[in-house]
């Protein structure tokens, strides 16, 4: 007696099953799709931003061998945005991506960037491209 | 009402073309005019007539947006959509442009000079705000970039005592920006307004900021010290700024200037409609919760967009105004005396 109920269970219940194994499956395949398709994602956003700051902090490195040897007042100025820029960028946590602050510490960096370029008074013409920068002073 | 709010004259400032803005110099002599047409007029009087006694015209290569004139009303800045901002040194009717300053990325909004002279903001279409610090070599240099807007800033404008900077932008928010260990950072985002904040006014004890916006609202804003007695939760040592009070249901389009007269008080507004209004507080209003009160309002003050009212700093009542249709013109309010 108890097989027949289960054998009409399973007639009357098999759209839903079959529906709830599809969307079962359906999920799991999604979500491994979706992993993927965040990694790269991820992998082409941060290496974006990557690049960005490498290249502010090269640039803030090069000037400070470039500003090494002079020793005006206006020449300390421009050496202590230099400093502030390394600074920032040095403290900046490259391996967390969940940062709360990260956008707020991006745009400092930026600014400072910025500010730095008007006191050198060079005028960056950046391409952060996939291709690799494209840089001209 | 209406009669308030009278006409004194109308001069086709900067003609086929939009007047953006005016402002007067310290002693109230002087009226600087920018346009569309890329240049910058100086208006003085002439007996009862406005005349213009130079024209500043190889400055820039866009529309000139604003104008500022330095306190001690040797200087005047113009910020244009060329991405760059001139300082002019007026030498009699004279004016020569001193410097250059760039580094926007696009169109300057506004441009500001603080109270005490040393130092200037200007901001940009792209959404920052730069501080710059001027030395007695007349040498400018740039102090702080600030991304803090989303969007668009729209204007910059110094607080009258303090070394504050407030900010307006198309993100609908007002940032305030205060100096913190050789930097300068925002230490207050003001929320309200439903849309694009075109411009601010501070009142004149600097306790309340007036800001107008895209919604046809006017907010009042008023600054609680930490420790206040109204019980204003404050982070750290930073005063909170709320909202006060919202002008609604008067403006029927943008509002896209706002003055607060620093002799009387009175708010003057100017608005998408064509139209000019002026506000004064309610007397014996709760300064937590002061009302104001529609005092004048002059429809079709000019024949376009009002683009921008200012009150004359020395002489009570003298209004000046612009608009898209090219036209500067004087009005003096006079309040009625009431039944």
């Amino acid at each position: 007696m108890a097989g027949s109920q289960d054998m009409f269970d399973a007639i009357v219940m098999a759209d839903e099953r079959f529906h709830g194994e599809g969307y079962q499956e359906g999920y799991e395949e999604g979500s491994s799709l979706g992993l993927i398709e965040g990694r790269q994602h991820g992998t082409f956003h941060g290496a974006k931003i990557g690049s960005e700051i490498g290249c502010y902090q090269g640039f803030a490195f090069a000037w400070r061998c470039l500003l090494h040897s002079c020793a005006t007042e206006k020449d300390s100025k421009k050496m202590k945005v230099l400093e502030s820029l390394i600074g920032m960028i040095q403290k900046f946590p490259f391996d967390d991506p969940t940062y709360d602050k990260l956008h707020e510490d991006l745009d400092r960096i930026r600014g400072k960037f910025k500010q730095l370029c008007s006191l050198l008074n060079v005028q960056p013409d950046f391409k952060i491209s996939a291709e690799g920068s494209g840089l001209s002073f | 009402m209406k009669d308030s709010l009278v006409l004194l004259g109308r001069i086709p400032a900067h003609p086929d073309s939009r007047c953006w803005f005016l402002a007067w110099n310290p002693a109230g002599t002087l009226l600087a005019s920018c346009g569309g047409d890329r240049s910058v007029r100086i208006w003085g009087r002439e007996g009862d007539s406005w005349i213009c006694k130079s024209v500043l015209c190889e400055g820039h290569q866009r529309t000139v947006r604003k104008v500022a004139w330095s306190p001690c009303g040797n200087y005047l800045a113009s910020a244009s959509f060329d991405a760059t901002t001139c300082i002019w040194k007026k030498n009699q009717d004279d004016f020569e442009c001193v410097t250059t300053l760039e580094g926007h990325e696009n169109e300057v909004k506004s441009v500001a000079w603080a109270p005490s002279g040393n130092l200037l903001a200007t901001c940009s279409r792209d959404k920052s705000v730069w501080v710059w610090e001027v030395d007695e070599e007349d040498e400018y240099e740039c102090v702080s970039v600030l991304n803090s807007h989303t969007q668009d800033v729209k204007h910059v404008l110094w607080h009258p005592s303090q070394e504050l900077l407030a900010s307006a932008s198309y993100d609908d928010t007002v940032k305030l920006y205060r100096e913190e260990e050789d930097d300068w950072v925002c230490c207050a985002t003001l929320e309200g307004h439903e849309s694009t904040v075109w411009s601010l006014a501070f009142d004149p004890s600097g306790q309340r900021l007036a800001s107008c916006s895209d919604d046809r609202t006017v907010r009042i804003w008023r600054q609680y010290l930490p420790g206040n007695e109204q019980g204003v939760a404050c982070n750290g040592s930073d005063p909170s700024w709320k909202c006060i009070c919202t002008l609604s249901g008067f403006h029927s389009r943008t509002i896209y200037d706002i003055a607060w007269c620093q002799l009387t008080g009175a708010l003057a507004t100017a608005c998408g409609d064509d139209a000019i209004r002026v506000f004064e507080e309610d007397p014996g209003s709760d300064p937590q919760r002061p009302t104001f009160s529609l005092t004048a309002h002059l429809p079709q003050a000019h024949s376009q967009d009002v683009n921008c009212v200012a009150w004359n700093p020395k002489e009570q009542g003298l209004l000046a105004s612009c608009s898209d249709d090219g036209e500067l013109a004087f009005w003096k309010y006079q309040p009625s005396e009431g039944p």
